[in-house]
């Protein structure tokens, strides 16, 4: 049966759904490696007629074809353990399906989720499915081992995050975001904000500074800003390579439509609450997060950065992923090519 | 390194279609494996028929060549049996012939009938009657006829006839013989 197997061709088929669309990319591989590769993008979450028909037509390739999915799951995450017996601490796993990271952290996804997709596919049937977070592990697999950072994969409804330290994840979290949602209620803010401004004016008497205070609290219990000193990374420890990269990425996103902004100082506000829950929770190690690599797979604009940058001095970088070819990749390490 | 929650479905090289021709092909290599034992059977059926069949024939030959020797034992039985039926046949008429020849007044007392010749013995009340009514009828069928005469008691005679039938060349020779 392995001699017949190695005859044919291995069709890995990856679907990535978006916010309103879904993206399915499918590689031809050999032994030698890629054939061919094929990318479509359906206007449906769900599994259509014209999506069955190509993930069909690309099935009739080779008997040995793998249909593998993100897992865009709201509850799902990632523990900085990989002991069952404290599994719990961090989260309640009993209805939850995990798995060790090489022995370092755990990821974990409901299971009804999983049901869930299984279900949603069964006419074409799923092989594989992953969570963010190995992709964005595997996508950082370069810098995870050396540079203490937060990394973070952006999909058009969800962040994926966590704060690794050589190679041991400290903290993560995964957050589900409604863009239509949070626009609506972005914008009913601001309107609020507009009627303030006509009615009343600004009283700098109102403005409590209190509350300002209470938001620097959020950075986290840093005792004492002598002792930032003592660490090597923050004046010398800049990433050059991925400096460089940086730079030719810029003039690409410096093109984005200045519609993002919204979402993007969205995505800002819930990575940065993150932080903050990271900085407070006593349930995490605590550690310094200087630095920020961002796994962008929607196309942000370079507002994101400067916002990072900005408000809380991290030096960020952005790298493009493509969510397709990485669960690809994945797959293809999963089957043994 | 495995980090899917689930595990891929098995994959077989088998697909329905290779099912299907996996199938056909099945069917026809079974009925082309069934077809030449089918043959070889019959093959070693018909060789073992014609063993049998030529151990037949030699055997029938050899009881063809009895029995045309019982045929021809038989034909030539068939032939005697004739002759002999027709030598009996002859042999009855002429015992018939025989009595029939014999009138009412001479009475036989002994008769003994060989190939070619004839012995009667018998009374006759006298010399012309037998000469008459049996001597003459006799001297018809046989060429040589001798008689011989004695008183009987009651005064009719006893006669003793010899009578021979000679051979063709005989006879024929004793006729040259008077012509010349």
């Amino acid at each position: 049966m392995k001699l017949l197997e190695s005859l044919y061709n291995k069709v890995f088929i990856n679907i990535v759904v978006h916010h309103e669309s879904s993206n399915v990319y499918a590689e031809v591989c050999s032994k030698k490696g890629v054939i061919n590769s094929y990318e479509e993008l359906f206007d449906t979450k769900h599994l259509n007629e014209k999506m069955l028909s190509f993930i069909n037509s690309l099935c009739k390739e080779s008997p040995f074809y793998y249909i593998s999915i993100l897992d865009n799951s709201s509850y799902q995450g990632a523990v900085p353990t990989c002991s069952k017996n404290k599994l719990a601490f961090y989260n309640d796993m009993s209805d939850c399906e995990y798995k060790c990271y090489q022995s370092n952290w755990t990821y974990y996804t409901s299971k009804n989720d999983l049901y869930e997709i299984e279900r949603s596919y069964e006419k074409i049937g799923i092989d594989l499915i992953y969570s963010p977070f190995t992709v964005l592990a595997k996508f950082f697999e370069d810098k995870i081992d050396t540079y203490m950072a937060m990394y973070v994969l952006i999909q058009d409804e969800h962040i994926s995050l966590g704060v690794f330290k050589e190679s041991q994840l400290l903290y993560a979290e995964h957050i589900y975001f409604d863009n239509d949602l949070e626009n609506e209620e972005l914008i009913e803010t601001d309107t609020t904000i507009d009627l303030d401004l006509e009615d009343e004016g600004i009283d700098l008497e109102d403005v409590s500074v209190i509350d300002d205070i209470d938001s620097l609290d959020d950075f986290g219990d840093i005792e004492d800003l002598d002792a930032i000193d003592d660490i090597d990374e923050f004046s010398s420890g800049e990433d050059v390579e991925e400096e460089l990269n940086q730079g030719l990425m810029e003039e690409k996103v410096s093109e984005t439509a200045p519609d993002d902004f919204n979402e993007e100082y969205q995505i800002f506000t819930k990575i940065q609450k993150s932080i903050n829950t990271f900085y407070k929770s006593s349930k995490y190690e605590s550690a310094f997060v200087e630095s920020m690599y961002i796994a962008d797979s929607v196309g942000l604009s370079s507002d994101l950065k400067k916002y990072f940058e900005e408000e809380m001095f991290l030096t960020v970088y952005i790298r493009q992923i493509r969510l397709g070819a990485e669960i690809a990749d994945l797959a293809k390490a999963e089957v043994g090519l | 390194m495995k980090y899917s929650y689930i595990k891929p479905r098995n994959k077989s090289a088998i697909t329905p279609e290779i099912k299907l021709m996996l199938t056909f092909f099945s069917i026809t290599l079974f009925m082309l494996f069934s077809t030449y034992a089918f043959l070889l059977y019959k093959d070693y059926s018909f060789t073992n028929e014609l063993v049998h069949i030529t151990n037949k024939k030699n055997r029938l030959e050899t009881n063809i060549a009895d029995m045309k020797v019982q045929i021809l034992f038989i034909k030539k039985e068939n032939v005697l049996a004739q002759k002999i039926q027709t030598k009996n046949a002859v042999l009855k008429d002429s015992i018939t012939n025989l009595f029939d020849l014999v009138p009412e007044r001479i009475t036989l007392s002994e008769a003994k009938l060989d190939e070619k010749s004839l012995l009667l013995k018998g009374i006759t009340p006298n010399k012309d009657v037998y000469n008459f009514m049996l001597q003459a009828p006799l001297r018809s069928i046989f060429h040589r006829t001798y008689s011989s005469f004695y008183p009987a008691g009651n005064g009719w005679l006893s006669f003793v006839s010899t009578n021979y039938t000679d051979d063709e060349k005989t006879v024929s020779q004793k006729e040259i013989e008077v012509e010349n």
